[in-house]
Formats: structure tokens, C-alpha cells, sequence
């Protein structure tokens, strides 16, 4: 690439946005809103099935002894982190966004902490299966466990 | 809770074509559903990189949603080679990164990859919306540079990072040298303030 440059283009998307017609913002919002209920249903019966794939997973993981295999795993917690979030579910998103830390972690060539990875799959299992259900109490207990876990396997810096 | 923007506040999105990307299905779903309620008819739902790389070789597209996380790569790779790509105008549009869990090496990874914004999930559709409306009004120029191509890292207009001389020739110095006129007497700086009709 030769020199570097700076110059103006052109914004496209404002033009489009601004043409008459359209929905007021608010009102976009809220229709978002209403088609993502729409498909919280499916979403919910998802995460269960991807919290089983993640017992797969981590087994096969296990079985590899390979840092890399914690690649997938990493990826569907991400995942059910990501679906969680969207519907509100903070405690399932908690315990995935955890179980991508530690994964994260041991595959950075750190030594795997199998009973860490197997308590947040299980709790993860657990949450997920819950849904909507989890009680807030509920799910702090477990979100504990979690935590202290967590904590004894990455402590803070 | 108040709004991020005007309530009156109008977007139209109907014409606009816009490309979503995420790795997981139910991920790309629930985008698909939020753009669908902005008004966004049929955008392009791609579920790995290869798939987003050949929409943008196919057709123009005036917004991109990428999530970090691809099926096939990282959403940040993808963005790289975008901007990079030479495919005008496609180069130069809008791209909203969506990050999951990020990595402490990656926070950066996104801007310096050349997204427009990054967005942490889980985002909320008002989120998703005072982003759109903030790059409507998005005034920053392009830059094409050996080590960064996207639009303009500084997103205020406040000179090179603080401790830096900076890089650009319209970079001014921090050093305020000495007055080079006399001062103004109050009386001119008083009428700076209060504008008179002259008859």
C-alpha cells in the first residue's frame, strides 16, 4: 500500500436513512423488541441443546488432552453467553462468560483444571435447563460456586 | 428510562442493504429480527466469513453487523480484509463489531481491524439503534494507511493522543507559543459577545 491517506467518503447509509418514509425511532425500537420475543422460544430450547453440546464437548476435549480442543468449547459458551444475554438470563450469561475465562486460560497453555471446567459445564447444564424458571436465589448459589471456582483457578491479578 | 435519541427521531432502513454475520444460528437470528423491526428487508444473513466476503463482492451494502465470533474465523479477520479489500464502495461502509467474550488482547482488536463501533453484547435494541443513528451523523474521514485502513480513529476532534507529537501534517503542536498581537481590550471582547445592529 503506498502513502497513507485521509480523505471524506461518502455516508451512504444517512442517505438512505434520511429519505421520507421510514418509522420513528422509537417505534423501531419497540418492533425490534416485539420480533425478538417472538423467537425467545426456540432461542430458550436452544441453549439447552447447545449446554449439552458443551458437555460433549468438554469430554472430548478431556479426551484429546490437546490445548486446542478447548477451541470449541470456548466457542459455544461464547455462544450461549451471547443468547443468554439477550433474553435476559444474567445468571446462565455469567457462568458461560466464566467458563470462557477458564477456557480461554487453559488454552493459553496454562494445566486444565478438569473439576473447573466440569462444575460450570454442570451449572451452565443446569441453568440453561432452568431457563426463565432460575430463580434469582437460585441461580446466585450457584453463580457462588462459580465464582469461588473461578477464583481458585484464576486468581486476580 | 429516557431515549438515547429524539423520539421523533426518523430512520429509514427499508432501502437500506445491510449485512449480518454471526457464527451461531440463534446469534444471527435474533440480529435478523431486531433489523427486521428497524424495517430492513431481507438483509444478508451470513454464518461464515466466506459467505460475508462473497456478499460483499456481489452487491453494495450500505451497513455491515459483524460479530466477532464467525463459523468459519473471528470477525475481526473479516473486517481487516474488507477494509483492505479495494472493493468500493463496500470498503468504506459502516461496520458495527459485536463482541461476546473478549479476550484482554483483543479489546483494541476491533478498532485497529477498522469497525466503525464496537458494541459488547448482549445488545439491547435501543443500544443497537442510538449506535445507528450515532453513525448517521458519523462525520470522520477514511484513512488508508501500510498499518490501519477504516474511518478515523479519533473519533473527537482533540489533536494526536495526549504524550504523542502526532503523526499528521494538520497535527498542531501542544506547545501554545508566545501572543504574536497585542492582547484585546475588554471593550473588543465585550462586543465579540453582543452583536449591534450598525445603521
Amino acid at each position: 500500500m503506498s502513502a497513507p491517506r485521509v480523505f471524506v467518503v461518502e455516508n451512504t447509509l444517512a442517505k438512505m436513512a434520511r429519505e421520507p418514509g421510514g418509522r420513528n425511532a422509537e417505534a423501531a425500537v419497540k418492533a425490534a423488541e416485539l420480533r425478538i420475543d417472538g423467537v425467545k422460544d426456540v432461542s430458550l430450547a436452544s441453549l439447552i441443546e447447545k449446554a449439552e453440546q458443551l458437555g460433549v464437548l468438554a469430554a472430548e476435549a478431556r479426551a484429546s488432552g490437546e490445548s486446542e480442543a478447548f477451541g470449541p468449547v470456548y466457542d459455544l459458551s461464547n455462544a450461549i453467553y451471547g443468547v443468554a444475554g439477550a433474553f435476559g438470563l444474567k445468571g446462565l450469561a455469567e457462568a458461560a462468560f466464566s467458563l470462557c475465562d477458564l477456557t480461554d486460560h487453559f488454552r493459553s497453555g496454562e494445566e486444565a483444571n478438569w473439576p473447573a471446567i466440569d462444575v460450570h459445564v454442570d451449572g451452565i447444564r443446569l441453568l440453561a435447563t432452568l431457563g426463565e424458571k432460575a430463580t434469582a436465589a437460585g441461580a446466585d448459589s450457584v453463580l457462588d460456586g462459580l465464582r469461588k471456582v473461578r477464583a481458585r483457578v484464576m486468581p486476580a491479578n | 428510562m429516557s431515549l438515547p435519541f429524539s423520539k421523533t427521531e426518523r430512520v429509514n432502513l427499508s432501502t437500506a442493504e445491510v449485512l449480518l454475520a454471526c457464527g451461531d444460528p440463534e446469534g444471527l437470528n435474533i440480529m435478523g429480527e431486531m433489523f427486521a423491526g428497524f424495517g430492513v428487508h431481507t438483509p444478508r444473513r451470513c454464518l461464515t466469513m466466506a459467505d460475508a466476503q462473497t456478499s460483499v463482492q456481489e452487491r453494495i451494502l450500505n451497513l455491515m453487523v459483524v460479530d466477532s465470533a464467525l463459523a468459519d474465523g473471528e470477525g475481526y479477520d473479516f473486517i481487516s480484509w474488507l477494509r483492505r479489500s479495494e472493493i468500493t464502495p463496500n470498503c468504506y461502509a459502516p461496520v458495527i463489531l459485536i463482541t461476546g467474550h473478549t479476550r484482554p488482547s483483543q479489546i483494541f482488536r476491533g478498532r485497529d481491524a477498522g469497525a466503525s463501533f464496537v458494541v459488547r453484547k448482549p445488545v439491547a435494541p435501543l443500544i443497537m439503534m442510538q449506535r445507528i443513528i450515532w453513525l448517521l451523523n458519523d462525520q470522520r474521514k477514511f484513512v488508508t494507511s501500510p498499518g490501519y485502513c477504516g474511518p478515523d480513529r479519533r473519533v473527537k476532534a482533540l489533536g494526536p493522543p495526549v504524550g504523542s507529537k502526532g503523526r499528521r501534517h494538520d497535527d498542531l503542536s501542544a506547545q501554545v507559543g508566545a501572543a504574536s498581537t497585542p492582547n484585546l481590550e475588554q471593550d473588543e471582547i465585550d462586543a465579540l459577545f453582543k452583536p449591534r445592529a450598525v445603521i
